[in-house]
C-alpha cells in the first residue's frame, strides 16, 4: 500500500450566489486521507460538511461554485483534480460510484421508489464493472450478501418500500461498495436509524473497510461515533476546519473552545439526571456577509475582545498532527503574545 | 394486478348508475316536454299528426309519468335493448343520430389527447431541466396565456388568423370532397384516418381544443419534474455515476408522470369541454353541436345520451389511468390504493 | 451626559427597535406572514393592482360609462373607435372629437370596380355608405356631464357621467350593430362578468366547506355517498353540464333572477374540488391529538369544526378558491357566448363576444374583439394572484 494520500483537498472554497448576497459556506478547507484510513469530519449542521463532501464528487447543485483543488489519486497512481472535471462529463462519472462512492444520510429517500433494490444496485455494477447481465447480477448478489442482507435473491426483486430502514442502509452500503471504491464518503450514515441498528451498521462498515482496504471520509455530528470509527478527526465550524488531529489527541486534549463545547455536550453515562446537558449557546450563523475575526467569536466563552474579533486565526500546530485555529494555541506555540 | 383491475372495474358500476340518474334528472328539468309542444305545434300548423305513433312513444318512454318512472323506462331500454330513446328533433332513435358523429368525436378527442401529451410532457421536461432559462420563461408565459384564453375565443382568433392569411374562412371538419364522399357513402369515417388532407384540416381543431389542456399538462409536468429533480435519490444516482440523461428519463420522468397520468380523466373532460364549444363555434361535425341543439330544443333523450356517453368515456379514461398508474408505480400496485396528487 | 453616552444610548435604542421588529416577525400571525410574502411576489402584486382597478371600474361603472345599457343610435351602427384629437388647426384645445355618422353617398370613380366604372360611363350611379365626419364643429370632451340616470351601488341616484360630448357620440371602443357604445357595455358587462365568478366561488366555497366537513367529520356511509356523488360530478365534463342546467332556465325571467341562477349553476359543479380538499384535511386532522383533547374536554362537534379544524386549513382553501375563479369566469363567458347564460337586456363580456362569432364580422369590425382582452386579462391576473398566494401560503418556502 503506497503511503501517498488518496485524496488531497487544498484550500477549498464554495460560494453560492443568492439574491441577498454571496453565501460562503465553505471557506478554505484543506485535508488529506491516506489509504485505509478513516477521517472524521465533525461539526454542527450548517457548517459545510456535506457541501465539502459533495464537492469531492462534484454533485453539488449548479449554483454552488467551488474553487481550490481536490486531488484524487486513482488505482494507477494518476492524480486528477476533481474540480477541473466537467461535473456532468464522462470522466467524472467514471470515478463516481466506482472509485469514490457515497452513502447518504437517509436511506429511505436515497432509493427511487419506482425500481427494485436489485435494479438500483445492479445499475452501479453494470455501469462500472461489466455489461454482462448474469455476471453483474452475481456480483450484485454477492455484495448484498456481504452487507448482511439475508435472502438476497428474494430481496433483489423487492421495492424500497418493502425494506426496513436498517435493511435499506445495508442496501445503500452494498450499492456504494459493489465496485470496491478506493474512497467511501459516508454522510451521517446512521443518524436516521435506531440506536441498536446504528451500532450494527458501524460495525459492518469497519469490517468491510478492513476487507476492502478503502479509505473513509466519515461525516457526522456525533462525537461518540467518531471515537469509534475514526483514525483522525477534523472539526469544522462555519466553513473552516478549526481543529484537526488524531482521534486520541482531540479527545484527550481538545484545544479549540468549539471542540471543547462539542465534547461537553456529549451525554455521558454516569452523569446525574438533574445535571443539565451542556450546550453551546446560539446557532451557527449564516455564512453571509461575515464579519472579520474568528467565526466562533459570538458564541465563544473564552473570547478576548480586541484580538479575536479582528482577524480570523490560522491553524496553529501544537507539534505532531494536532492543530487548532485559536489564538490561545498561538500563545501556547509561541509562548505568549 | 388482475385482481386490482377487477376491483377497479367493479367500483365504476355504481358511479355509472348514479351518473345516469343525475343526468336524467337534469335533462328533464325544463318544464313541459318536447312531444306535447311538438304535437301542438304541428296541429297549429294544420298538419296531420300520427296520433297512434305519438301515443306509442308516450307509452314506451312513460312521458306522462313522474321523472323517476321515465328514468327506469329509459334505463331499462338501454340495458335490455340498447335503446337510448327517441330523438324527437331528428325523428328517429337516438343511437343512430349519435353514431353519425361519435367516431369522429372520439378520434378528435384521442388526437387532441395525443397532442396534449406529446407537446405538454416534453416541453414540461425541458422547462424543468432548464429552469429559469429563456426557453423556460417563454414556455411558462405561453403556458399561462394558453390557460387564460378560453377555448372558443382561441378558435375565433385562429379562424380570424387563417382568414387573414389564406383568405378563406375555416368552417367544418371536412373538405368539400370528403364531405361529398361521406354523404354518398363512398367514404367511411375510418377511411379518413389515412388521408393527408383530413389531418391537415384537423390541425386547427386539435390545436384549438388541445391548447389549454396542453398548457395545463405542461405546467404540472414542469412542477412535478422540478419536485423529482430535487429528491435525494437523484443525488444518490448522480453519486454512483449515472448520466444526467438517464437520471431524467429512468428515474424522474417515471415518477413525475404519475400525477400526469392520474390527471388523464381530467384531461379528457377538459377536451370534451373544449370540443363542445369549439365545435359549435367552428361548425365541426362532432357531438357538441348536436348536444347544443338538443338542449335548446328540449330533445331530452338525445341530450341525455350525449352526456351519458361523455361521462362513460371519462370514467373509462379514469379506469385506464388507474391501471396505467398501477403499472408505473409499484407502491400503488401493492397497496391497491391510488396515489395522492 | 457626554456625546459618546448619547451615541451609545441611541445605538441601544436602535438595536431595541430592530429587535422588536424581529420579534414582530416571529410573532406575526399566519395571515400577516402570508400577506408579507404575497407583497414580495411581483406578478401577484401587479395582478392585485389590475384586479383592484377592474373591480373599482365595475363598482363605479354607471358613472364611468358615458352611455347606459339601453342607449342606442341607429345612425351610428358599427362605428369604429372614435379618434380623439387635441390640436385643432394649430391650436391646442384639449381632447375633442368630430361628430360623425354613416351617410349614403354617391360612389366616387376611384372606388368603383371595373364593371361599375363601365356602367358609370353609361350614366348609372352607384351609392356607397361611408362614415362622414363633420370637421367643422369639434366637440370638446366634457367632464361630469348629465346623462341617463342611474343608481350608484343601488342607493345613490345620479345622472352624472364622467365624460361625454354635447353633439354626436363618443365611442372609445367603437359601437355594435345596433349603435351601442362598446366601451360603456364593456364596463357595464364587467359588473356581471366580474361578480358572477366571485359570487359563484363564494357559494361553492360554502357548499364545499359544508359538504366536505360533513363527509370528513362523520365518515362512514355518509362519506361514502358524498364521495360517489363527487366522483360522478367530476366524471362529467363541466361545460356540457352547465349547458344542460342553464337550458332549464325558463326564458324571459328578470335579469336579477337569471344572474342568481347562473351563479348557482356555476357553483353546483365548482364545489366538488373544495369538498375533497376539506374532507382530506378533516380526515388527517381528526386524528391529531389536539382535536382528541378538545373532544375529551367535551367541546361540541360544531365548535370543534369551526374553532379548531377550519382555521387549520383556511389559507389553503383561500388559495384554492382564487385558483378556481378563472374557470368560473371562462364558464360564464362561454355560456353567455352560446346564448345559454346572461340574456339581453343584461350584458356580460360573453354576451358582447357573441358579435365576434363569425369571422366576417371580425374582419369588418375588429374592435368587437376588445372584450376578449378583458377576459384574458382578468383570468391571467387571477391565475397569477392564485399562484402567488399558493407560494405565500406554503410555509416551507
Amino acid at each position: 500500500m503506497s503511503d501517498q494520500p488518496i485524496i488531497q483537498v487544498r484550500d477549498l472554497h464554495i460560494s453560492i450566489d443568492m439574491d441577498e448576497g454571496t453565501l460562503t459556506p465553505v471557506r478554505g478547507v484543506s485535508f488529506e486521507i491516506h489509504p485505509g484510513e478513516t477521517l472524521g469530519l465533525v461539526g454542527e449542521s450548517g457548517c459545510g460538511k456535506s457541501l465539502t463532501s459533495k464537492a469531492i464528487l462534484g454533485i453539488n447543485e449548479k449554483k454552488c461554485h467551488a474553487r481550490g483543488e481536490i486531488l484524487f489519486r486513482d488505482g494507477e497512481d494518476r492524480v486528477t483534480d476533481m474540480l477541473k472535471l466537467d461535473p456532468r462529463g464522462k470522466a467524472i462519472r467514471a470515478i463516481r460510484g466506482s472509485q469514490i462512492s457515497m452513502i447518504f444520510q437517509e436511506p429511505m429517500v436515497a432509493f427511487s421508489p419506482m425500481y427494485t433494490i436489485g435494479n438500483q444496485i445492479n445499475e452501479c455494477t453494470r455501469l462500472h464493472i461489466t455489461k454482462d447481465k448474469k455476471e453483474s447480477k452475481a456480483i450484485t448478489l454477492e455484495m448484498m450478501k456481504k452487507v448482511g442482507i439475508a435472502n438476497a435473491e428474494k430481496r433483489y426483486d423487492q421495492f424500497p418500500h418493502e425494506f426496513s430502514g436498517g435493511m435499506l442502509q445495508r442496501a445503500l452500503i452494498a450499492m456504494a461498495l459493489v465496485c470496491r471504491p478506493r474512497l467511501l464518503i459516508a454522510d451521517e450514515p446512521t443518524t436516521a436509524l435506531d440506536v441498536t441498528i446504528q451500532a450494527q451498521i458501524l460495525e459492518l462498515m469497519q469490517e468491510l473497510q478492513k476487507e476492502l482496504g478503502m479509505a473513509i471520509l466519515f461525516i457526522t455530528h456525533d462525537l461518540g461515533t467518531v471515537a469509534k470509527m475514526c483514525d483522525r478527526v477534523a472539526v469544522m465550524y462555519l466553513g473552516r476546519i478549526v481543529e484537526t488531529g488524531t482521534a486520541r489527541e482531540i479527545y484527550r486534549n481538545p484545544q479549540h473552545p468549539y471542540t471543547r463545547g462539542l465534547m461537553n455536550s456529549v451525554h455521558k453515562i454516569g452523569t446525574r439526571k438533574l445535571d443539565r446537558l451542556f450546550s453551546i449557546e446560539g446557532t451557527v450563523p449564516l455564512a453571509l456577509n461575515l464579519k472579520d475575526g474568528c467565526g466562533f467569536f459570538d458564541r465563544c466563552g473564552e473570547r478576548t475582545e480586541g484580538i479575536c474579533d479582528l482577524k480570523e486565526p490560522e491553524l496553529y500546530c501544537l507539534g505532531g498532527t494536532h492543530c487548532a485555529a485559536c489564538v490561545r494555541c498561538r500563545e501556547e506555540v509561541t509562548g505568549g503574545a | 394486478m388482475g385482481r386490482y383491475i377487477g376491483r377497479r372495474v367493479l367500483t365504476f358500476i355504481p358511479i355509472l348508475l348514479i351518473m345516469s340518474i343525475v343526468i336524467f334528472f337534469i335533462i328533464q328539468l325544463p318544464p313541459g316536454d318536447y312531444l306535447t309542444s311538438y304535437v301542438a305545434g304541428l296541429k297549429a300548423e294544420g298538419q296531420i299528426v300520427d296520433e297512434s305513433e305519438m301515443e306509442s312513444l308516450k307509452e314506451r318512454y312513460g312521458l306522462d309519468q313522474p321523472w323517476f318512472i321515465q328514468y327506469f323506462k329509459w334505463m331499462w331500454g338501454i340495458l335490455t335493448r340498447f335503446d337510448f330513446g327517441y330523438s324527437f328533433d331528428y325523428e328517429k332513435p337516438v343511437w343512430p343520430v349519435i353514431a353519425e358523429v361519435l367516431p369522429m368525436t372520439i378520434i378528435v378527442s384521442l388526437a387532441t389527447m395525443l397532442f396534449n401529451y406529446l407537446v405538454g410532457i416534453p416541453i414540461g421536461i425541458y422547462s424543468a431541466v432548464h429552469q429559469y432559462s429563456i426557453g423556460d420563461y417563454c414556455f411558462t408565459f405561453v403556458g399561462f396565456l394558453g390557460m387564460a384564453v378560453p377555448n372558443f375565443l382561441f378558435a375565433i382568433l385562429l379562424m380570424y388568423g387563417t382568414y387573414i392569411w389564406t383568405g378563406t374562412a375555416f368552417i367544418g371538419l371536412y373538405t368539400s370532397d370528403i364531405l361529398v364522399g361521406l354523404q354518398q357513402g363512398t367514404l367511411q369515417w375510418y377511411d379518413l384516418l389515412l388521408r393527408g388532407d383530413f389531418w391537415g384540416r384537423m390541425a386547427i381543431p386539435i390545436i384549438v381544443i388541445g391548447t389549454s389542456g396542453t398548457c395545463g399538462t405542461l405546467r404540472s409536468m414542469r412542477a412535478q419534474m422540478l419536485d423529482e429533480l430535487g429528491r435525494n435519490y437523484v443525488l444518490c444516482a448522480r453519486a454512483k455515476g449515472v448520466s444526467e440523461r438517464r437520471i431524467i428519463y429512468k428515474y424522474c420522468l417515471r415518477a413525475a408522470l404519475n400525477p400526469t397520468v392520474s390527471g388523464l380523466s381530467g384531461v379528457l373532460s377538459h377536451i370534451f369541454n373544449g370540443s363542445t364549444i369549439s365545435a359549435i363555434v367552428m361548425n365541426l361535425q362532432l357531438v357538441g353541436p348536436r348536444l347544443y341543439n338538443a338542449l335548446k330544443a328540449q330533445d331530452m333523450y338525445l341530450a341525455g345520451t350525449i352526456l351519458l356517453v361523455m361521462g362513460f368515456l371519462i370514467v373509462l379514461g379514469t379506469l385506464l389511468s388507474d391501471i396505467l398508474l398501477a403499472w408505473l408505480d409499484p407502491r400503488i400496485r401493492f397497496s391497491g390504493r391510488r396515489g395522492e396528487g | 451626559m457626554t456625546r459618546a453616552d448619547r451615541k451609545t444610548l441611541r445605538a441601544i435604542k436602535k438595536a431595541e427597535k430592530a429587535k422588536k421588529k424581529e420579534e414582530k416577525y416571529y410573532l406575526a400571525s399566519q395571515w400577516q406572514l402570508m400577506a408579507r410574502k404575497l407583497g414580495r411576489h411581483k406578478l401577484a402584486r401587479v395582478s392585485m393592482v389590475i384586479l383592484g382597478f377592474l373591480y373599482l371600474v365595475a363598482l363605479f361603472g354607471d358613472f364611468l360609462a358615458p352611455y347606459s345599457l339601453t342607449a342606442y343610435d341607429a345612425d351610428a351602427k358599427d362605428m369604429p373607435p372614435t379618434p380623439i384629437h387635441f390640436m385643432y388647426g394649430d391650436e391646442f384645445i384639449g381632447p375633442y372629437v368630430f361628430p360623425s355618422k354613416w351617410e349614403t353617398l354617391k360612389m366616387s370613380v376611384a372606388e368603383m370596380s371595373r364593371a361599375k366604372k363601365e356602367a358609370a360611363e353609361r350614366g348609372e350611379t352607384f351609392s356607397t355608405r361611408q362614415i362622414v365626419t363633420d370637421e367643422t364643429s369639434p366637440q370638446k370632451l366634457q367632464w361630469l356631464v348629465h346623462g341617463s340616470p342611474y343608481r350608484i351601488l343601488g342607493i345613490f341616484e345620479s345622472d352624472i357621467h364622467l365624460f361625454g360630448v354635447e353633439k354626436g357620440k363618443i365611442f372609445l371602443f367603437g359601437s355594435d350593430n345596433l349603435g351601442r357604445d362598446l366601451f360603456s357595455r364593456i364596463i357595464l358587462g364587467g359588473q356581471v362578468s366580474l361578480t358572477i365568478p366571485f359570487a359563484g366561488t363564494l357559494l361553492s366555497f360554502v357548499l364545499g366547506l359544508l359538504i366536505g366537513s360533513i363527509s370528513g367529520y362523520f365518515g362512514g356511509w355518509v362519506d361514502n355517498v358524498i364521495q360517489r356523488i363527487i366522483e360522478v360530478l367530476n366524471s362529467l365534463p363541466s361545460l356540457p353540464l352547465w349547458m344542460a342546467l342553464s337550458a332549464a332556465i325558463p326564458a324571459g325571467i328578470p335579469p336579477v333572477r337569471m344572474y342568481l341562477l347562473i351563479t348557482v349553476i356555476l357553483s353546483l359543479i365548482g364545489w366538488t374540488g373544495l369538498a375533497r380538499v376539506v374532507r382530506g384535511k378533516f380526515m388527517s386532522l381528526k386524528n391529531e391529538d389536539y382535536i382528541l383533547a378538545a373532544r375529551l374536554a367535551g367541546v361540541s362537534d360544531m365548535k370543534i369544526i369551526l374553532k379548531h379544524m377550519v382555521p387549520g386549513f383556511m389559507s389553503y382553501l383561500i388559495v384554492n378558491l382564487t385558483l378556481g375563479i378563472p374557470s368560473m369566469i371562462i364558464g360564464e363567458t362561454s355560456m353567455s357566448f352560446l346564448g345559454l347564460g346572461i340574456q339581453a337586456p343584461a350584458t356580460s363580456w360573453g354576451v358582447l363576444l357573441k358579435e365576434a362569432q363569425n369571422v366576417t364580422n371580425i374582419v369588418s369590425h375588429p374592435w368587437c374583439l376588445i372584450p376578449l382582452f378583458f377576459v384574458v386579462l382578468t383570468v391571467l391576473a387571477f391565475n397569477f394572484l392564485g399562484d402567488g398566494m399558493r407560494d405565500a401560503a406554503d410555509p416551507y418556502k
